[in-house]
């Protein structure tokens, strides 16, 4: 059976050069360009033959993580079919443990592959030259290559069961939003780095972090060798195994699954035209999110709210440099403002569905579910953007050290905001803009309620945050202790203050569904 | 009561068919006579769905389920309405919705089968009706357990008016056994069937007892009280502003009553909202929906709030679609609807996920007539298989002709309730309902109108 498998991947591996001569002309475009860019990377990776090995590990390591980490993203974001689909080989009707790894075997054998293990032996034969012992290199290479592609095929099975019938433009759009959201900081971490002929300190650290994760180990491996000898690399040895091992196991179980379960036939015509609605998962809760934000991106008083926020975060930092602060102080300042206005921006929600907001009502939705199916545009727009942004500030302002705070801080304030914000949307509601209208002609408004409900929201919002801030501010002025207290204390006040708003805005959803419903009508 | 039946019969179909069929069919003995009403049915139907074709399959594939409830409601011959729905309650509204909705693709298929099979289980329902009878009260079991074996039907008919409001019954009652006889063998409907089924029910599917709301001063509605049996087309008409709306508002769950007790198919909302509110389908008046989503999207969206799988979701919609000839629109956005095509698409929601009881506040207002032809004739089906709609309007003849029941609510008060007969006596409906609302009074101060100024 190997033989013949392994026979029909390469028969599809040059049929990929058969077609039209179009097709034919950009594969071959594609395959000349993988070949080049492959020998610069192993002629680039040659001439490191005679430099400190601190400085090989951490290029070796880092890149080799980037690769590794590509090999599992490519599939879940490009979306390719497989053409060793286990599921293609059901009707034959052999053992799944036996095809698990033959299918293994013949990913072995493609073009990304190829190129992968020609980097790979180039790396081994660098390390080669600082001392490495032949054996150690070499199984670093087989641990590497091994490892990216067997998480390949895990991807591409997981991507095949469970995403295909909701592969979208919304879907991709998540993917480089996540894509965005860790490269960036990593771009701006690198770009605030001094190098100077060797390893900063942070991207060395970086690296030994790196080099005990999944993503790493096999890669590092050979270098810790080279710096340790044997015992220093014994973790990063265990951990690549461990992850192999994992892998294989996931890989198998994965293979069982698909050979044993038939997909629900979904026609994708039908499937069509849900947008969102198609992302979300099917329950009550991930309607309410799906629609939520249909209204978020589409509606322009949601719009307007989301472009009202940089702008004050912008405008609070002129004041403070007129006043003569000192910049890299400033820096500091607009994020967390802009992570309090993110969590104080749903404390309304409900009042802009106006009296639509009966469909919840009249068929019954759980609390919970109508509240978290609210914050999900917030946290879908908040993470992202603040998961940029705080790296930003922080290499404006200099120290990395105070990453942890930062993070601390504005964790703290969105969570709790939107956690109060839970809250105050059901027990609370305004006269809000309706639906259609310009989101600048305010409905008039009797009482003081609008005014009490927004500050309550923003001032709680601030009070449950001062112990990160303190933490925060102790760390700026020189006790880095302090910053990781206002990481986990910032953390772990935002989460509980989230829960417990959502638990008590979804029993109070439920139980004035009828004063909610006299409210939406009286606007 | 009735509420609770029903969910048995969809968990296991034999059972209740068996039972049903027993009480029905060897009680009357006269399956032929239930035959020739038949015939005309199809070609009614035929008729009225010759616009759209998919209207009638689709109709045809939700049958199943609604026959059941139909059929239990004869098995229990009569116990009062009231009691046995607070004995019963609590145990059985959860299930009905849930096995309903799950089991209704699959249990389709089964089900007709089932009343063939059921037939020669003749012996069975006796067994059956009494446990279930027994929990309300003592004297059902015998009534119970003689109807099956009763071969007049007029004896069947006897037991049942003393339960019951005497007069409609007597009238409704021969109509209303031709109903169930249909459903047993083929599940063709007798399109006539919504007088005859007035009565036919013995728990209300909505009860609403003494319920009052004001908004600050003003009483909208002052003490209502109504009983929809199961089974049938209820009009509730009124003049402007007479609380209408609220009443409905009050029954689907938006509103809350100041005081008063509502009860759902004997589950009280008040203090099972949600048991309440699953067994309803609601088309608000003048409430906005969410209309930036197109038309898809809302239907996915009614029905996945209402816990339905995606794919029967999906499915449904495209059902739905056919059947409301929305098909073509379901792309655009729902703001650009027409407010028909709102209408409808609203209606359609209320109806993804086969709902007990209707609450359609003015369903046909701004509906053009080949529309509300097609979703009287949805509705008049749904009916026929013990679906129950509670509407209001002001289309008088509509009410006339549709409902088996009329409520008159003149200032948040119901000052006249009944069969439509009853409620009309020798006027028409209109001419009674203007007398109810006050008559015409002259019209004064407004000669400078009949003055024309060149």
């Amino acid at each position: 059976m190997a033989a013949h498998v392994l026979r029909l991947r390469i028969a599809l591996l040059v049929g990929a050069l058969r077609g039209d001569s179009a097709h034919v002309r950009r594969t071959v475009l594609g395959l000349l360009l993988l070949t080049g860019a492959t020998a610069v990377a192993c002629w680039a990776l040659l001439t490191l033959r005679d430099v400190a090995t601190a400085v090989v590990l951490a290029v070796i390591v880092l890149g080799g993580s980037a690769v590794t980490l590509g090999f599992a993203l490519a599939p879940l974001i490009a979306g390719a079919t497989d053409p060793l689909d286990p599921r293609r080989f059901t009707v034959l009707g052999l053992p799944s443990g036996r095809l698990a790894a033959v299918l293994a075997v013949a990913g072995l054998l493609s073009v990304p592959t190829f190129a992968l293990i020609a980097v790979s032996v180039c790396a081994a034969t660098v390390w080669a030259a600082h001392g490495v012992p032949w054996g150690a290199a070499a199984v670093g290479v087989v641990l590497g290559v091994l490892t990216c592609v067997l998480l390949a095929r895990v991807c591409m099975a997981l991507t095949a069961m469970f995403l295909r019938e909701r592969r979208s433009r919304e879907l991709s759009g998540l993917f480089v939003l996540a894509v965005l959201v860790v490269v960036v900081p990593v771009g701006v971490f690198f770009a605030s780095l001094e190098w100077g002929g060797r390893v900063p300190t942070q991207l060395a650290e970086a690296v030994s972090l790196l080099a005990l994760t999944p993503l790493g180990a096999a890669w590092a491996f050979p270098g810790r060798v080279a710096q340790g000898g044997m015992d220093s690399a014994t973790p990063a040895l265990l951990v690549a195994l461990a992850t192999l091992v994992v892998l294989a196991l996931l890989w198998a179980l994965l293979v069982r699954r698909m050979l044993s379960t038939t997909e629900r036939p979904v026609s994708v015509r039908e499937r069509g035209g849900l947008g969102w609605f198609a992302v979300a998962p099917g329950t009550p809760a991930g309607a309410v999110a799906a629609r939520s934000l249909v209204y978020w991106l589409r509606d322009r008083r949601y719009v307007v709210n989301i472009l009202v926020i940089p702008i004050a975060g912008v405008l609070v930092t002129l004041p403070l440099l007129i006043a003569g602060v000192p910049p890299e102080l400033v820096a500091l300042v607009p994020v967390p403002i802009l992570a309090l206005f993110l969590g104080w921006l749903p404390h309304n929600d409900l009042a802009y569905d106006s009296t639509a907001v009966w469909m919840h009502i009249a068929s019954g939705l759980r609390g919970i579910s109508d509240r978290i199916g609210r914050l999900v545009p917030v946290l879908l727009i908040g993470i992202p953007l603040l998961a940029v942004l705080i790296p930003v500030a922080i290499s404006l302002h200099g120290r990395w050290a105070l990453l942890p705070a930062m993070v601390g801080v504005c964790a703290s304030l969105f969570l709790c905001g939107l956690g109060l914000s839970s809250i105050s949307s059901v027990v609370a509601p305004y006269a809000a803009s309706r639906p259609g209208e310009s989101p600048f002609q305010q409905p008039p408004r009797a009482g003081s309620g609008s005014a009490i409900a927004q500050g309550m929201v923003m001032l709680g919002a601030i009070a449950l945050s001062v112990p990160a801030l303190w933490w925060g501010w102790l760390a700026l002025n020189g006790d880095i202790e302090a910053a990781t207290m206002s990481l986990w204390g910032g953390l772990g006040i935002g989460v509980l203050v989230l829960v417990i708003g959502i638990a008590i805005g979804s029993a109070v959803f439920e139980r004035r569904g009828g004063r909610l419903m006299e409210f939406a009508e009286s606007i | 009561m009735t509420a609770s039946l029903p969910m048995p019969d969809d968990a296991h179909p034999d059972e209740p068919d068996g039972e049903s069929i027993s009480a029905r069919g060897s009680g009357y003995g006269s399956p032929v006579r239930s035959l020739p009403p038949k015939p005309v049915t199809p070609a009614e139907e035929a008729a009225a769905q010759s616009t759209t074709p998919d209207a009638a399959a689709r109709v045809t594939a939700k049958r199943p389920p609604r026959r059941s409830p139909r059929k239990k409601i004869p098995a229990d011959p009569g116990p009062p309405p009231p009691l046995p729905a607070d004995l019963v309650i609590p145990p059985k509204p959860p299930l009905p919705a849930e096995s309903e909705l799950r089991a209704e693709p699959e249990v389709a298929a089964p089900e007709v089968a089932a009343p063939e099979v059921a037939a020669p289980e003749v012996v069975e329902p006796e067994v059956v009706t009494p446990q279930i009878v027994e929990t309300d009260t003592e004297p059902e079991p015998e009534a119970a357990a003689a109807e099956p074996e009763v071969v007049a039907p007029e004896r069947e008919v006897a037991p049942e008016p003393k339960v019951f409001e005497p007069e409609p019954v007597i009238v409704a009652f021969p109509a209303a056994a031709e109903p169930e006889p249909h459903a047993e063998q083929g599940d063709v409907v007798a399109p006539d069937a919504h007088p005859a089924a007035s009565v036919d029910a013995v728990t209300p599917a909505l009860l609403v007892k003494g319920v009052t709301k004001a908004f600050g001063e003003t009483r909208a509605v002052d003490g209502i009280d109504l009983t929809v049996p199961a089974g049938i087309f209820y009009g509730l008409v009124g003049p402007n502003g007479a609380g209408k709306t609220t009443t409905l508002s009050m029954i689907a769950g938006l509103l809350r009553p100041d005081r008063g007790t509502i009860r759902v198919n004997g589950v009280d909302a008040a203090t099972d909202p949600l048991g309440a509110k699953r067994q309803m389908g609601v088309l608000p008046d003048r409430l906005r929906t969410f209309d930036r989503l197109t038309g898809r999207q809302l239907l996915h969206y009614y029905g996945v709030l209402r816990g339905l799988p995606a794919a029967v979701v999906e499915s449904r919609t495209t059902d739905l679609a056919r059947a409301f000839d929305l098909s073509d629109s379901l792309g655009r956005v729902v703001s650009d609807y027409s407010a028909g095509m709102v209408k409808k698409v609203m209606l359609a929601g209320a109806l993804i996920h086969s709902p007990r009881l209707l609450v359609l506040d003015e369903p046909f207002e701004s509906v053009d007539p080949v529309s509300s032809a097609i979703i009287l004739d949805i509705l008049k089906t749904y009916v026929a298989h013990g679906g129950t709609v509670i509407l209001s309007s002001h289309g008088m003849d509509l009410v006339e002709r549709v409902c088996s029941r009329v409520a008159v609510i003149v200032a948040g008060q119901v000052l006249a309730e009944g069969t439509v007969d009853e409620v009309r006596g020798e006027l028409t409906l209109e001419q009674r309902f203007i007398e109810l609302a006050g008559g015409l009074s002259d019209v004064e101060g407004l000669e400078w109108l009949h003055t024309f100024s060149d």
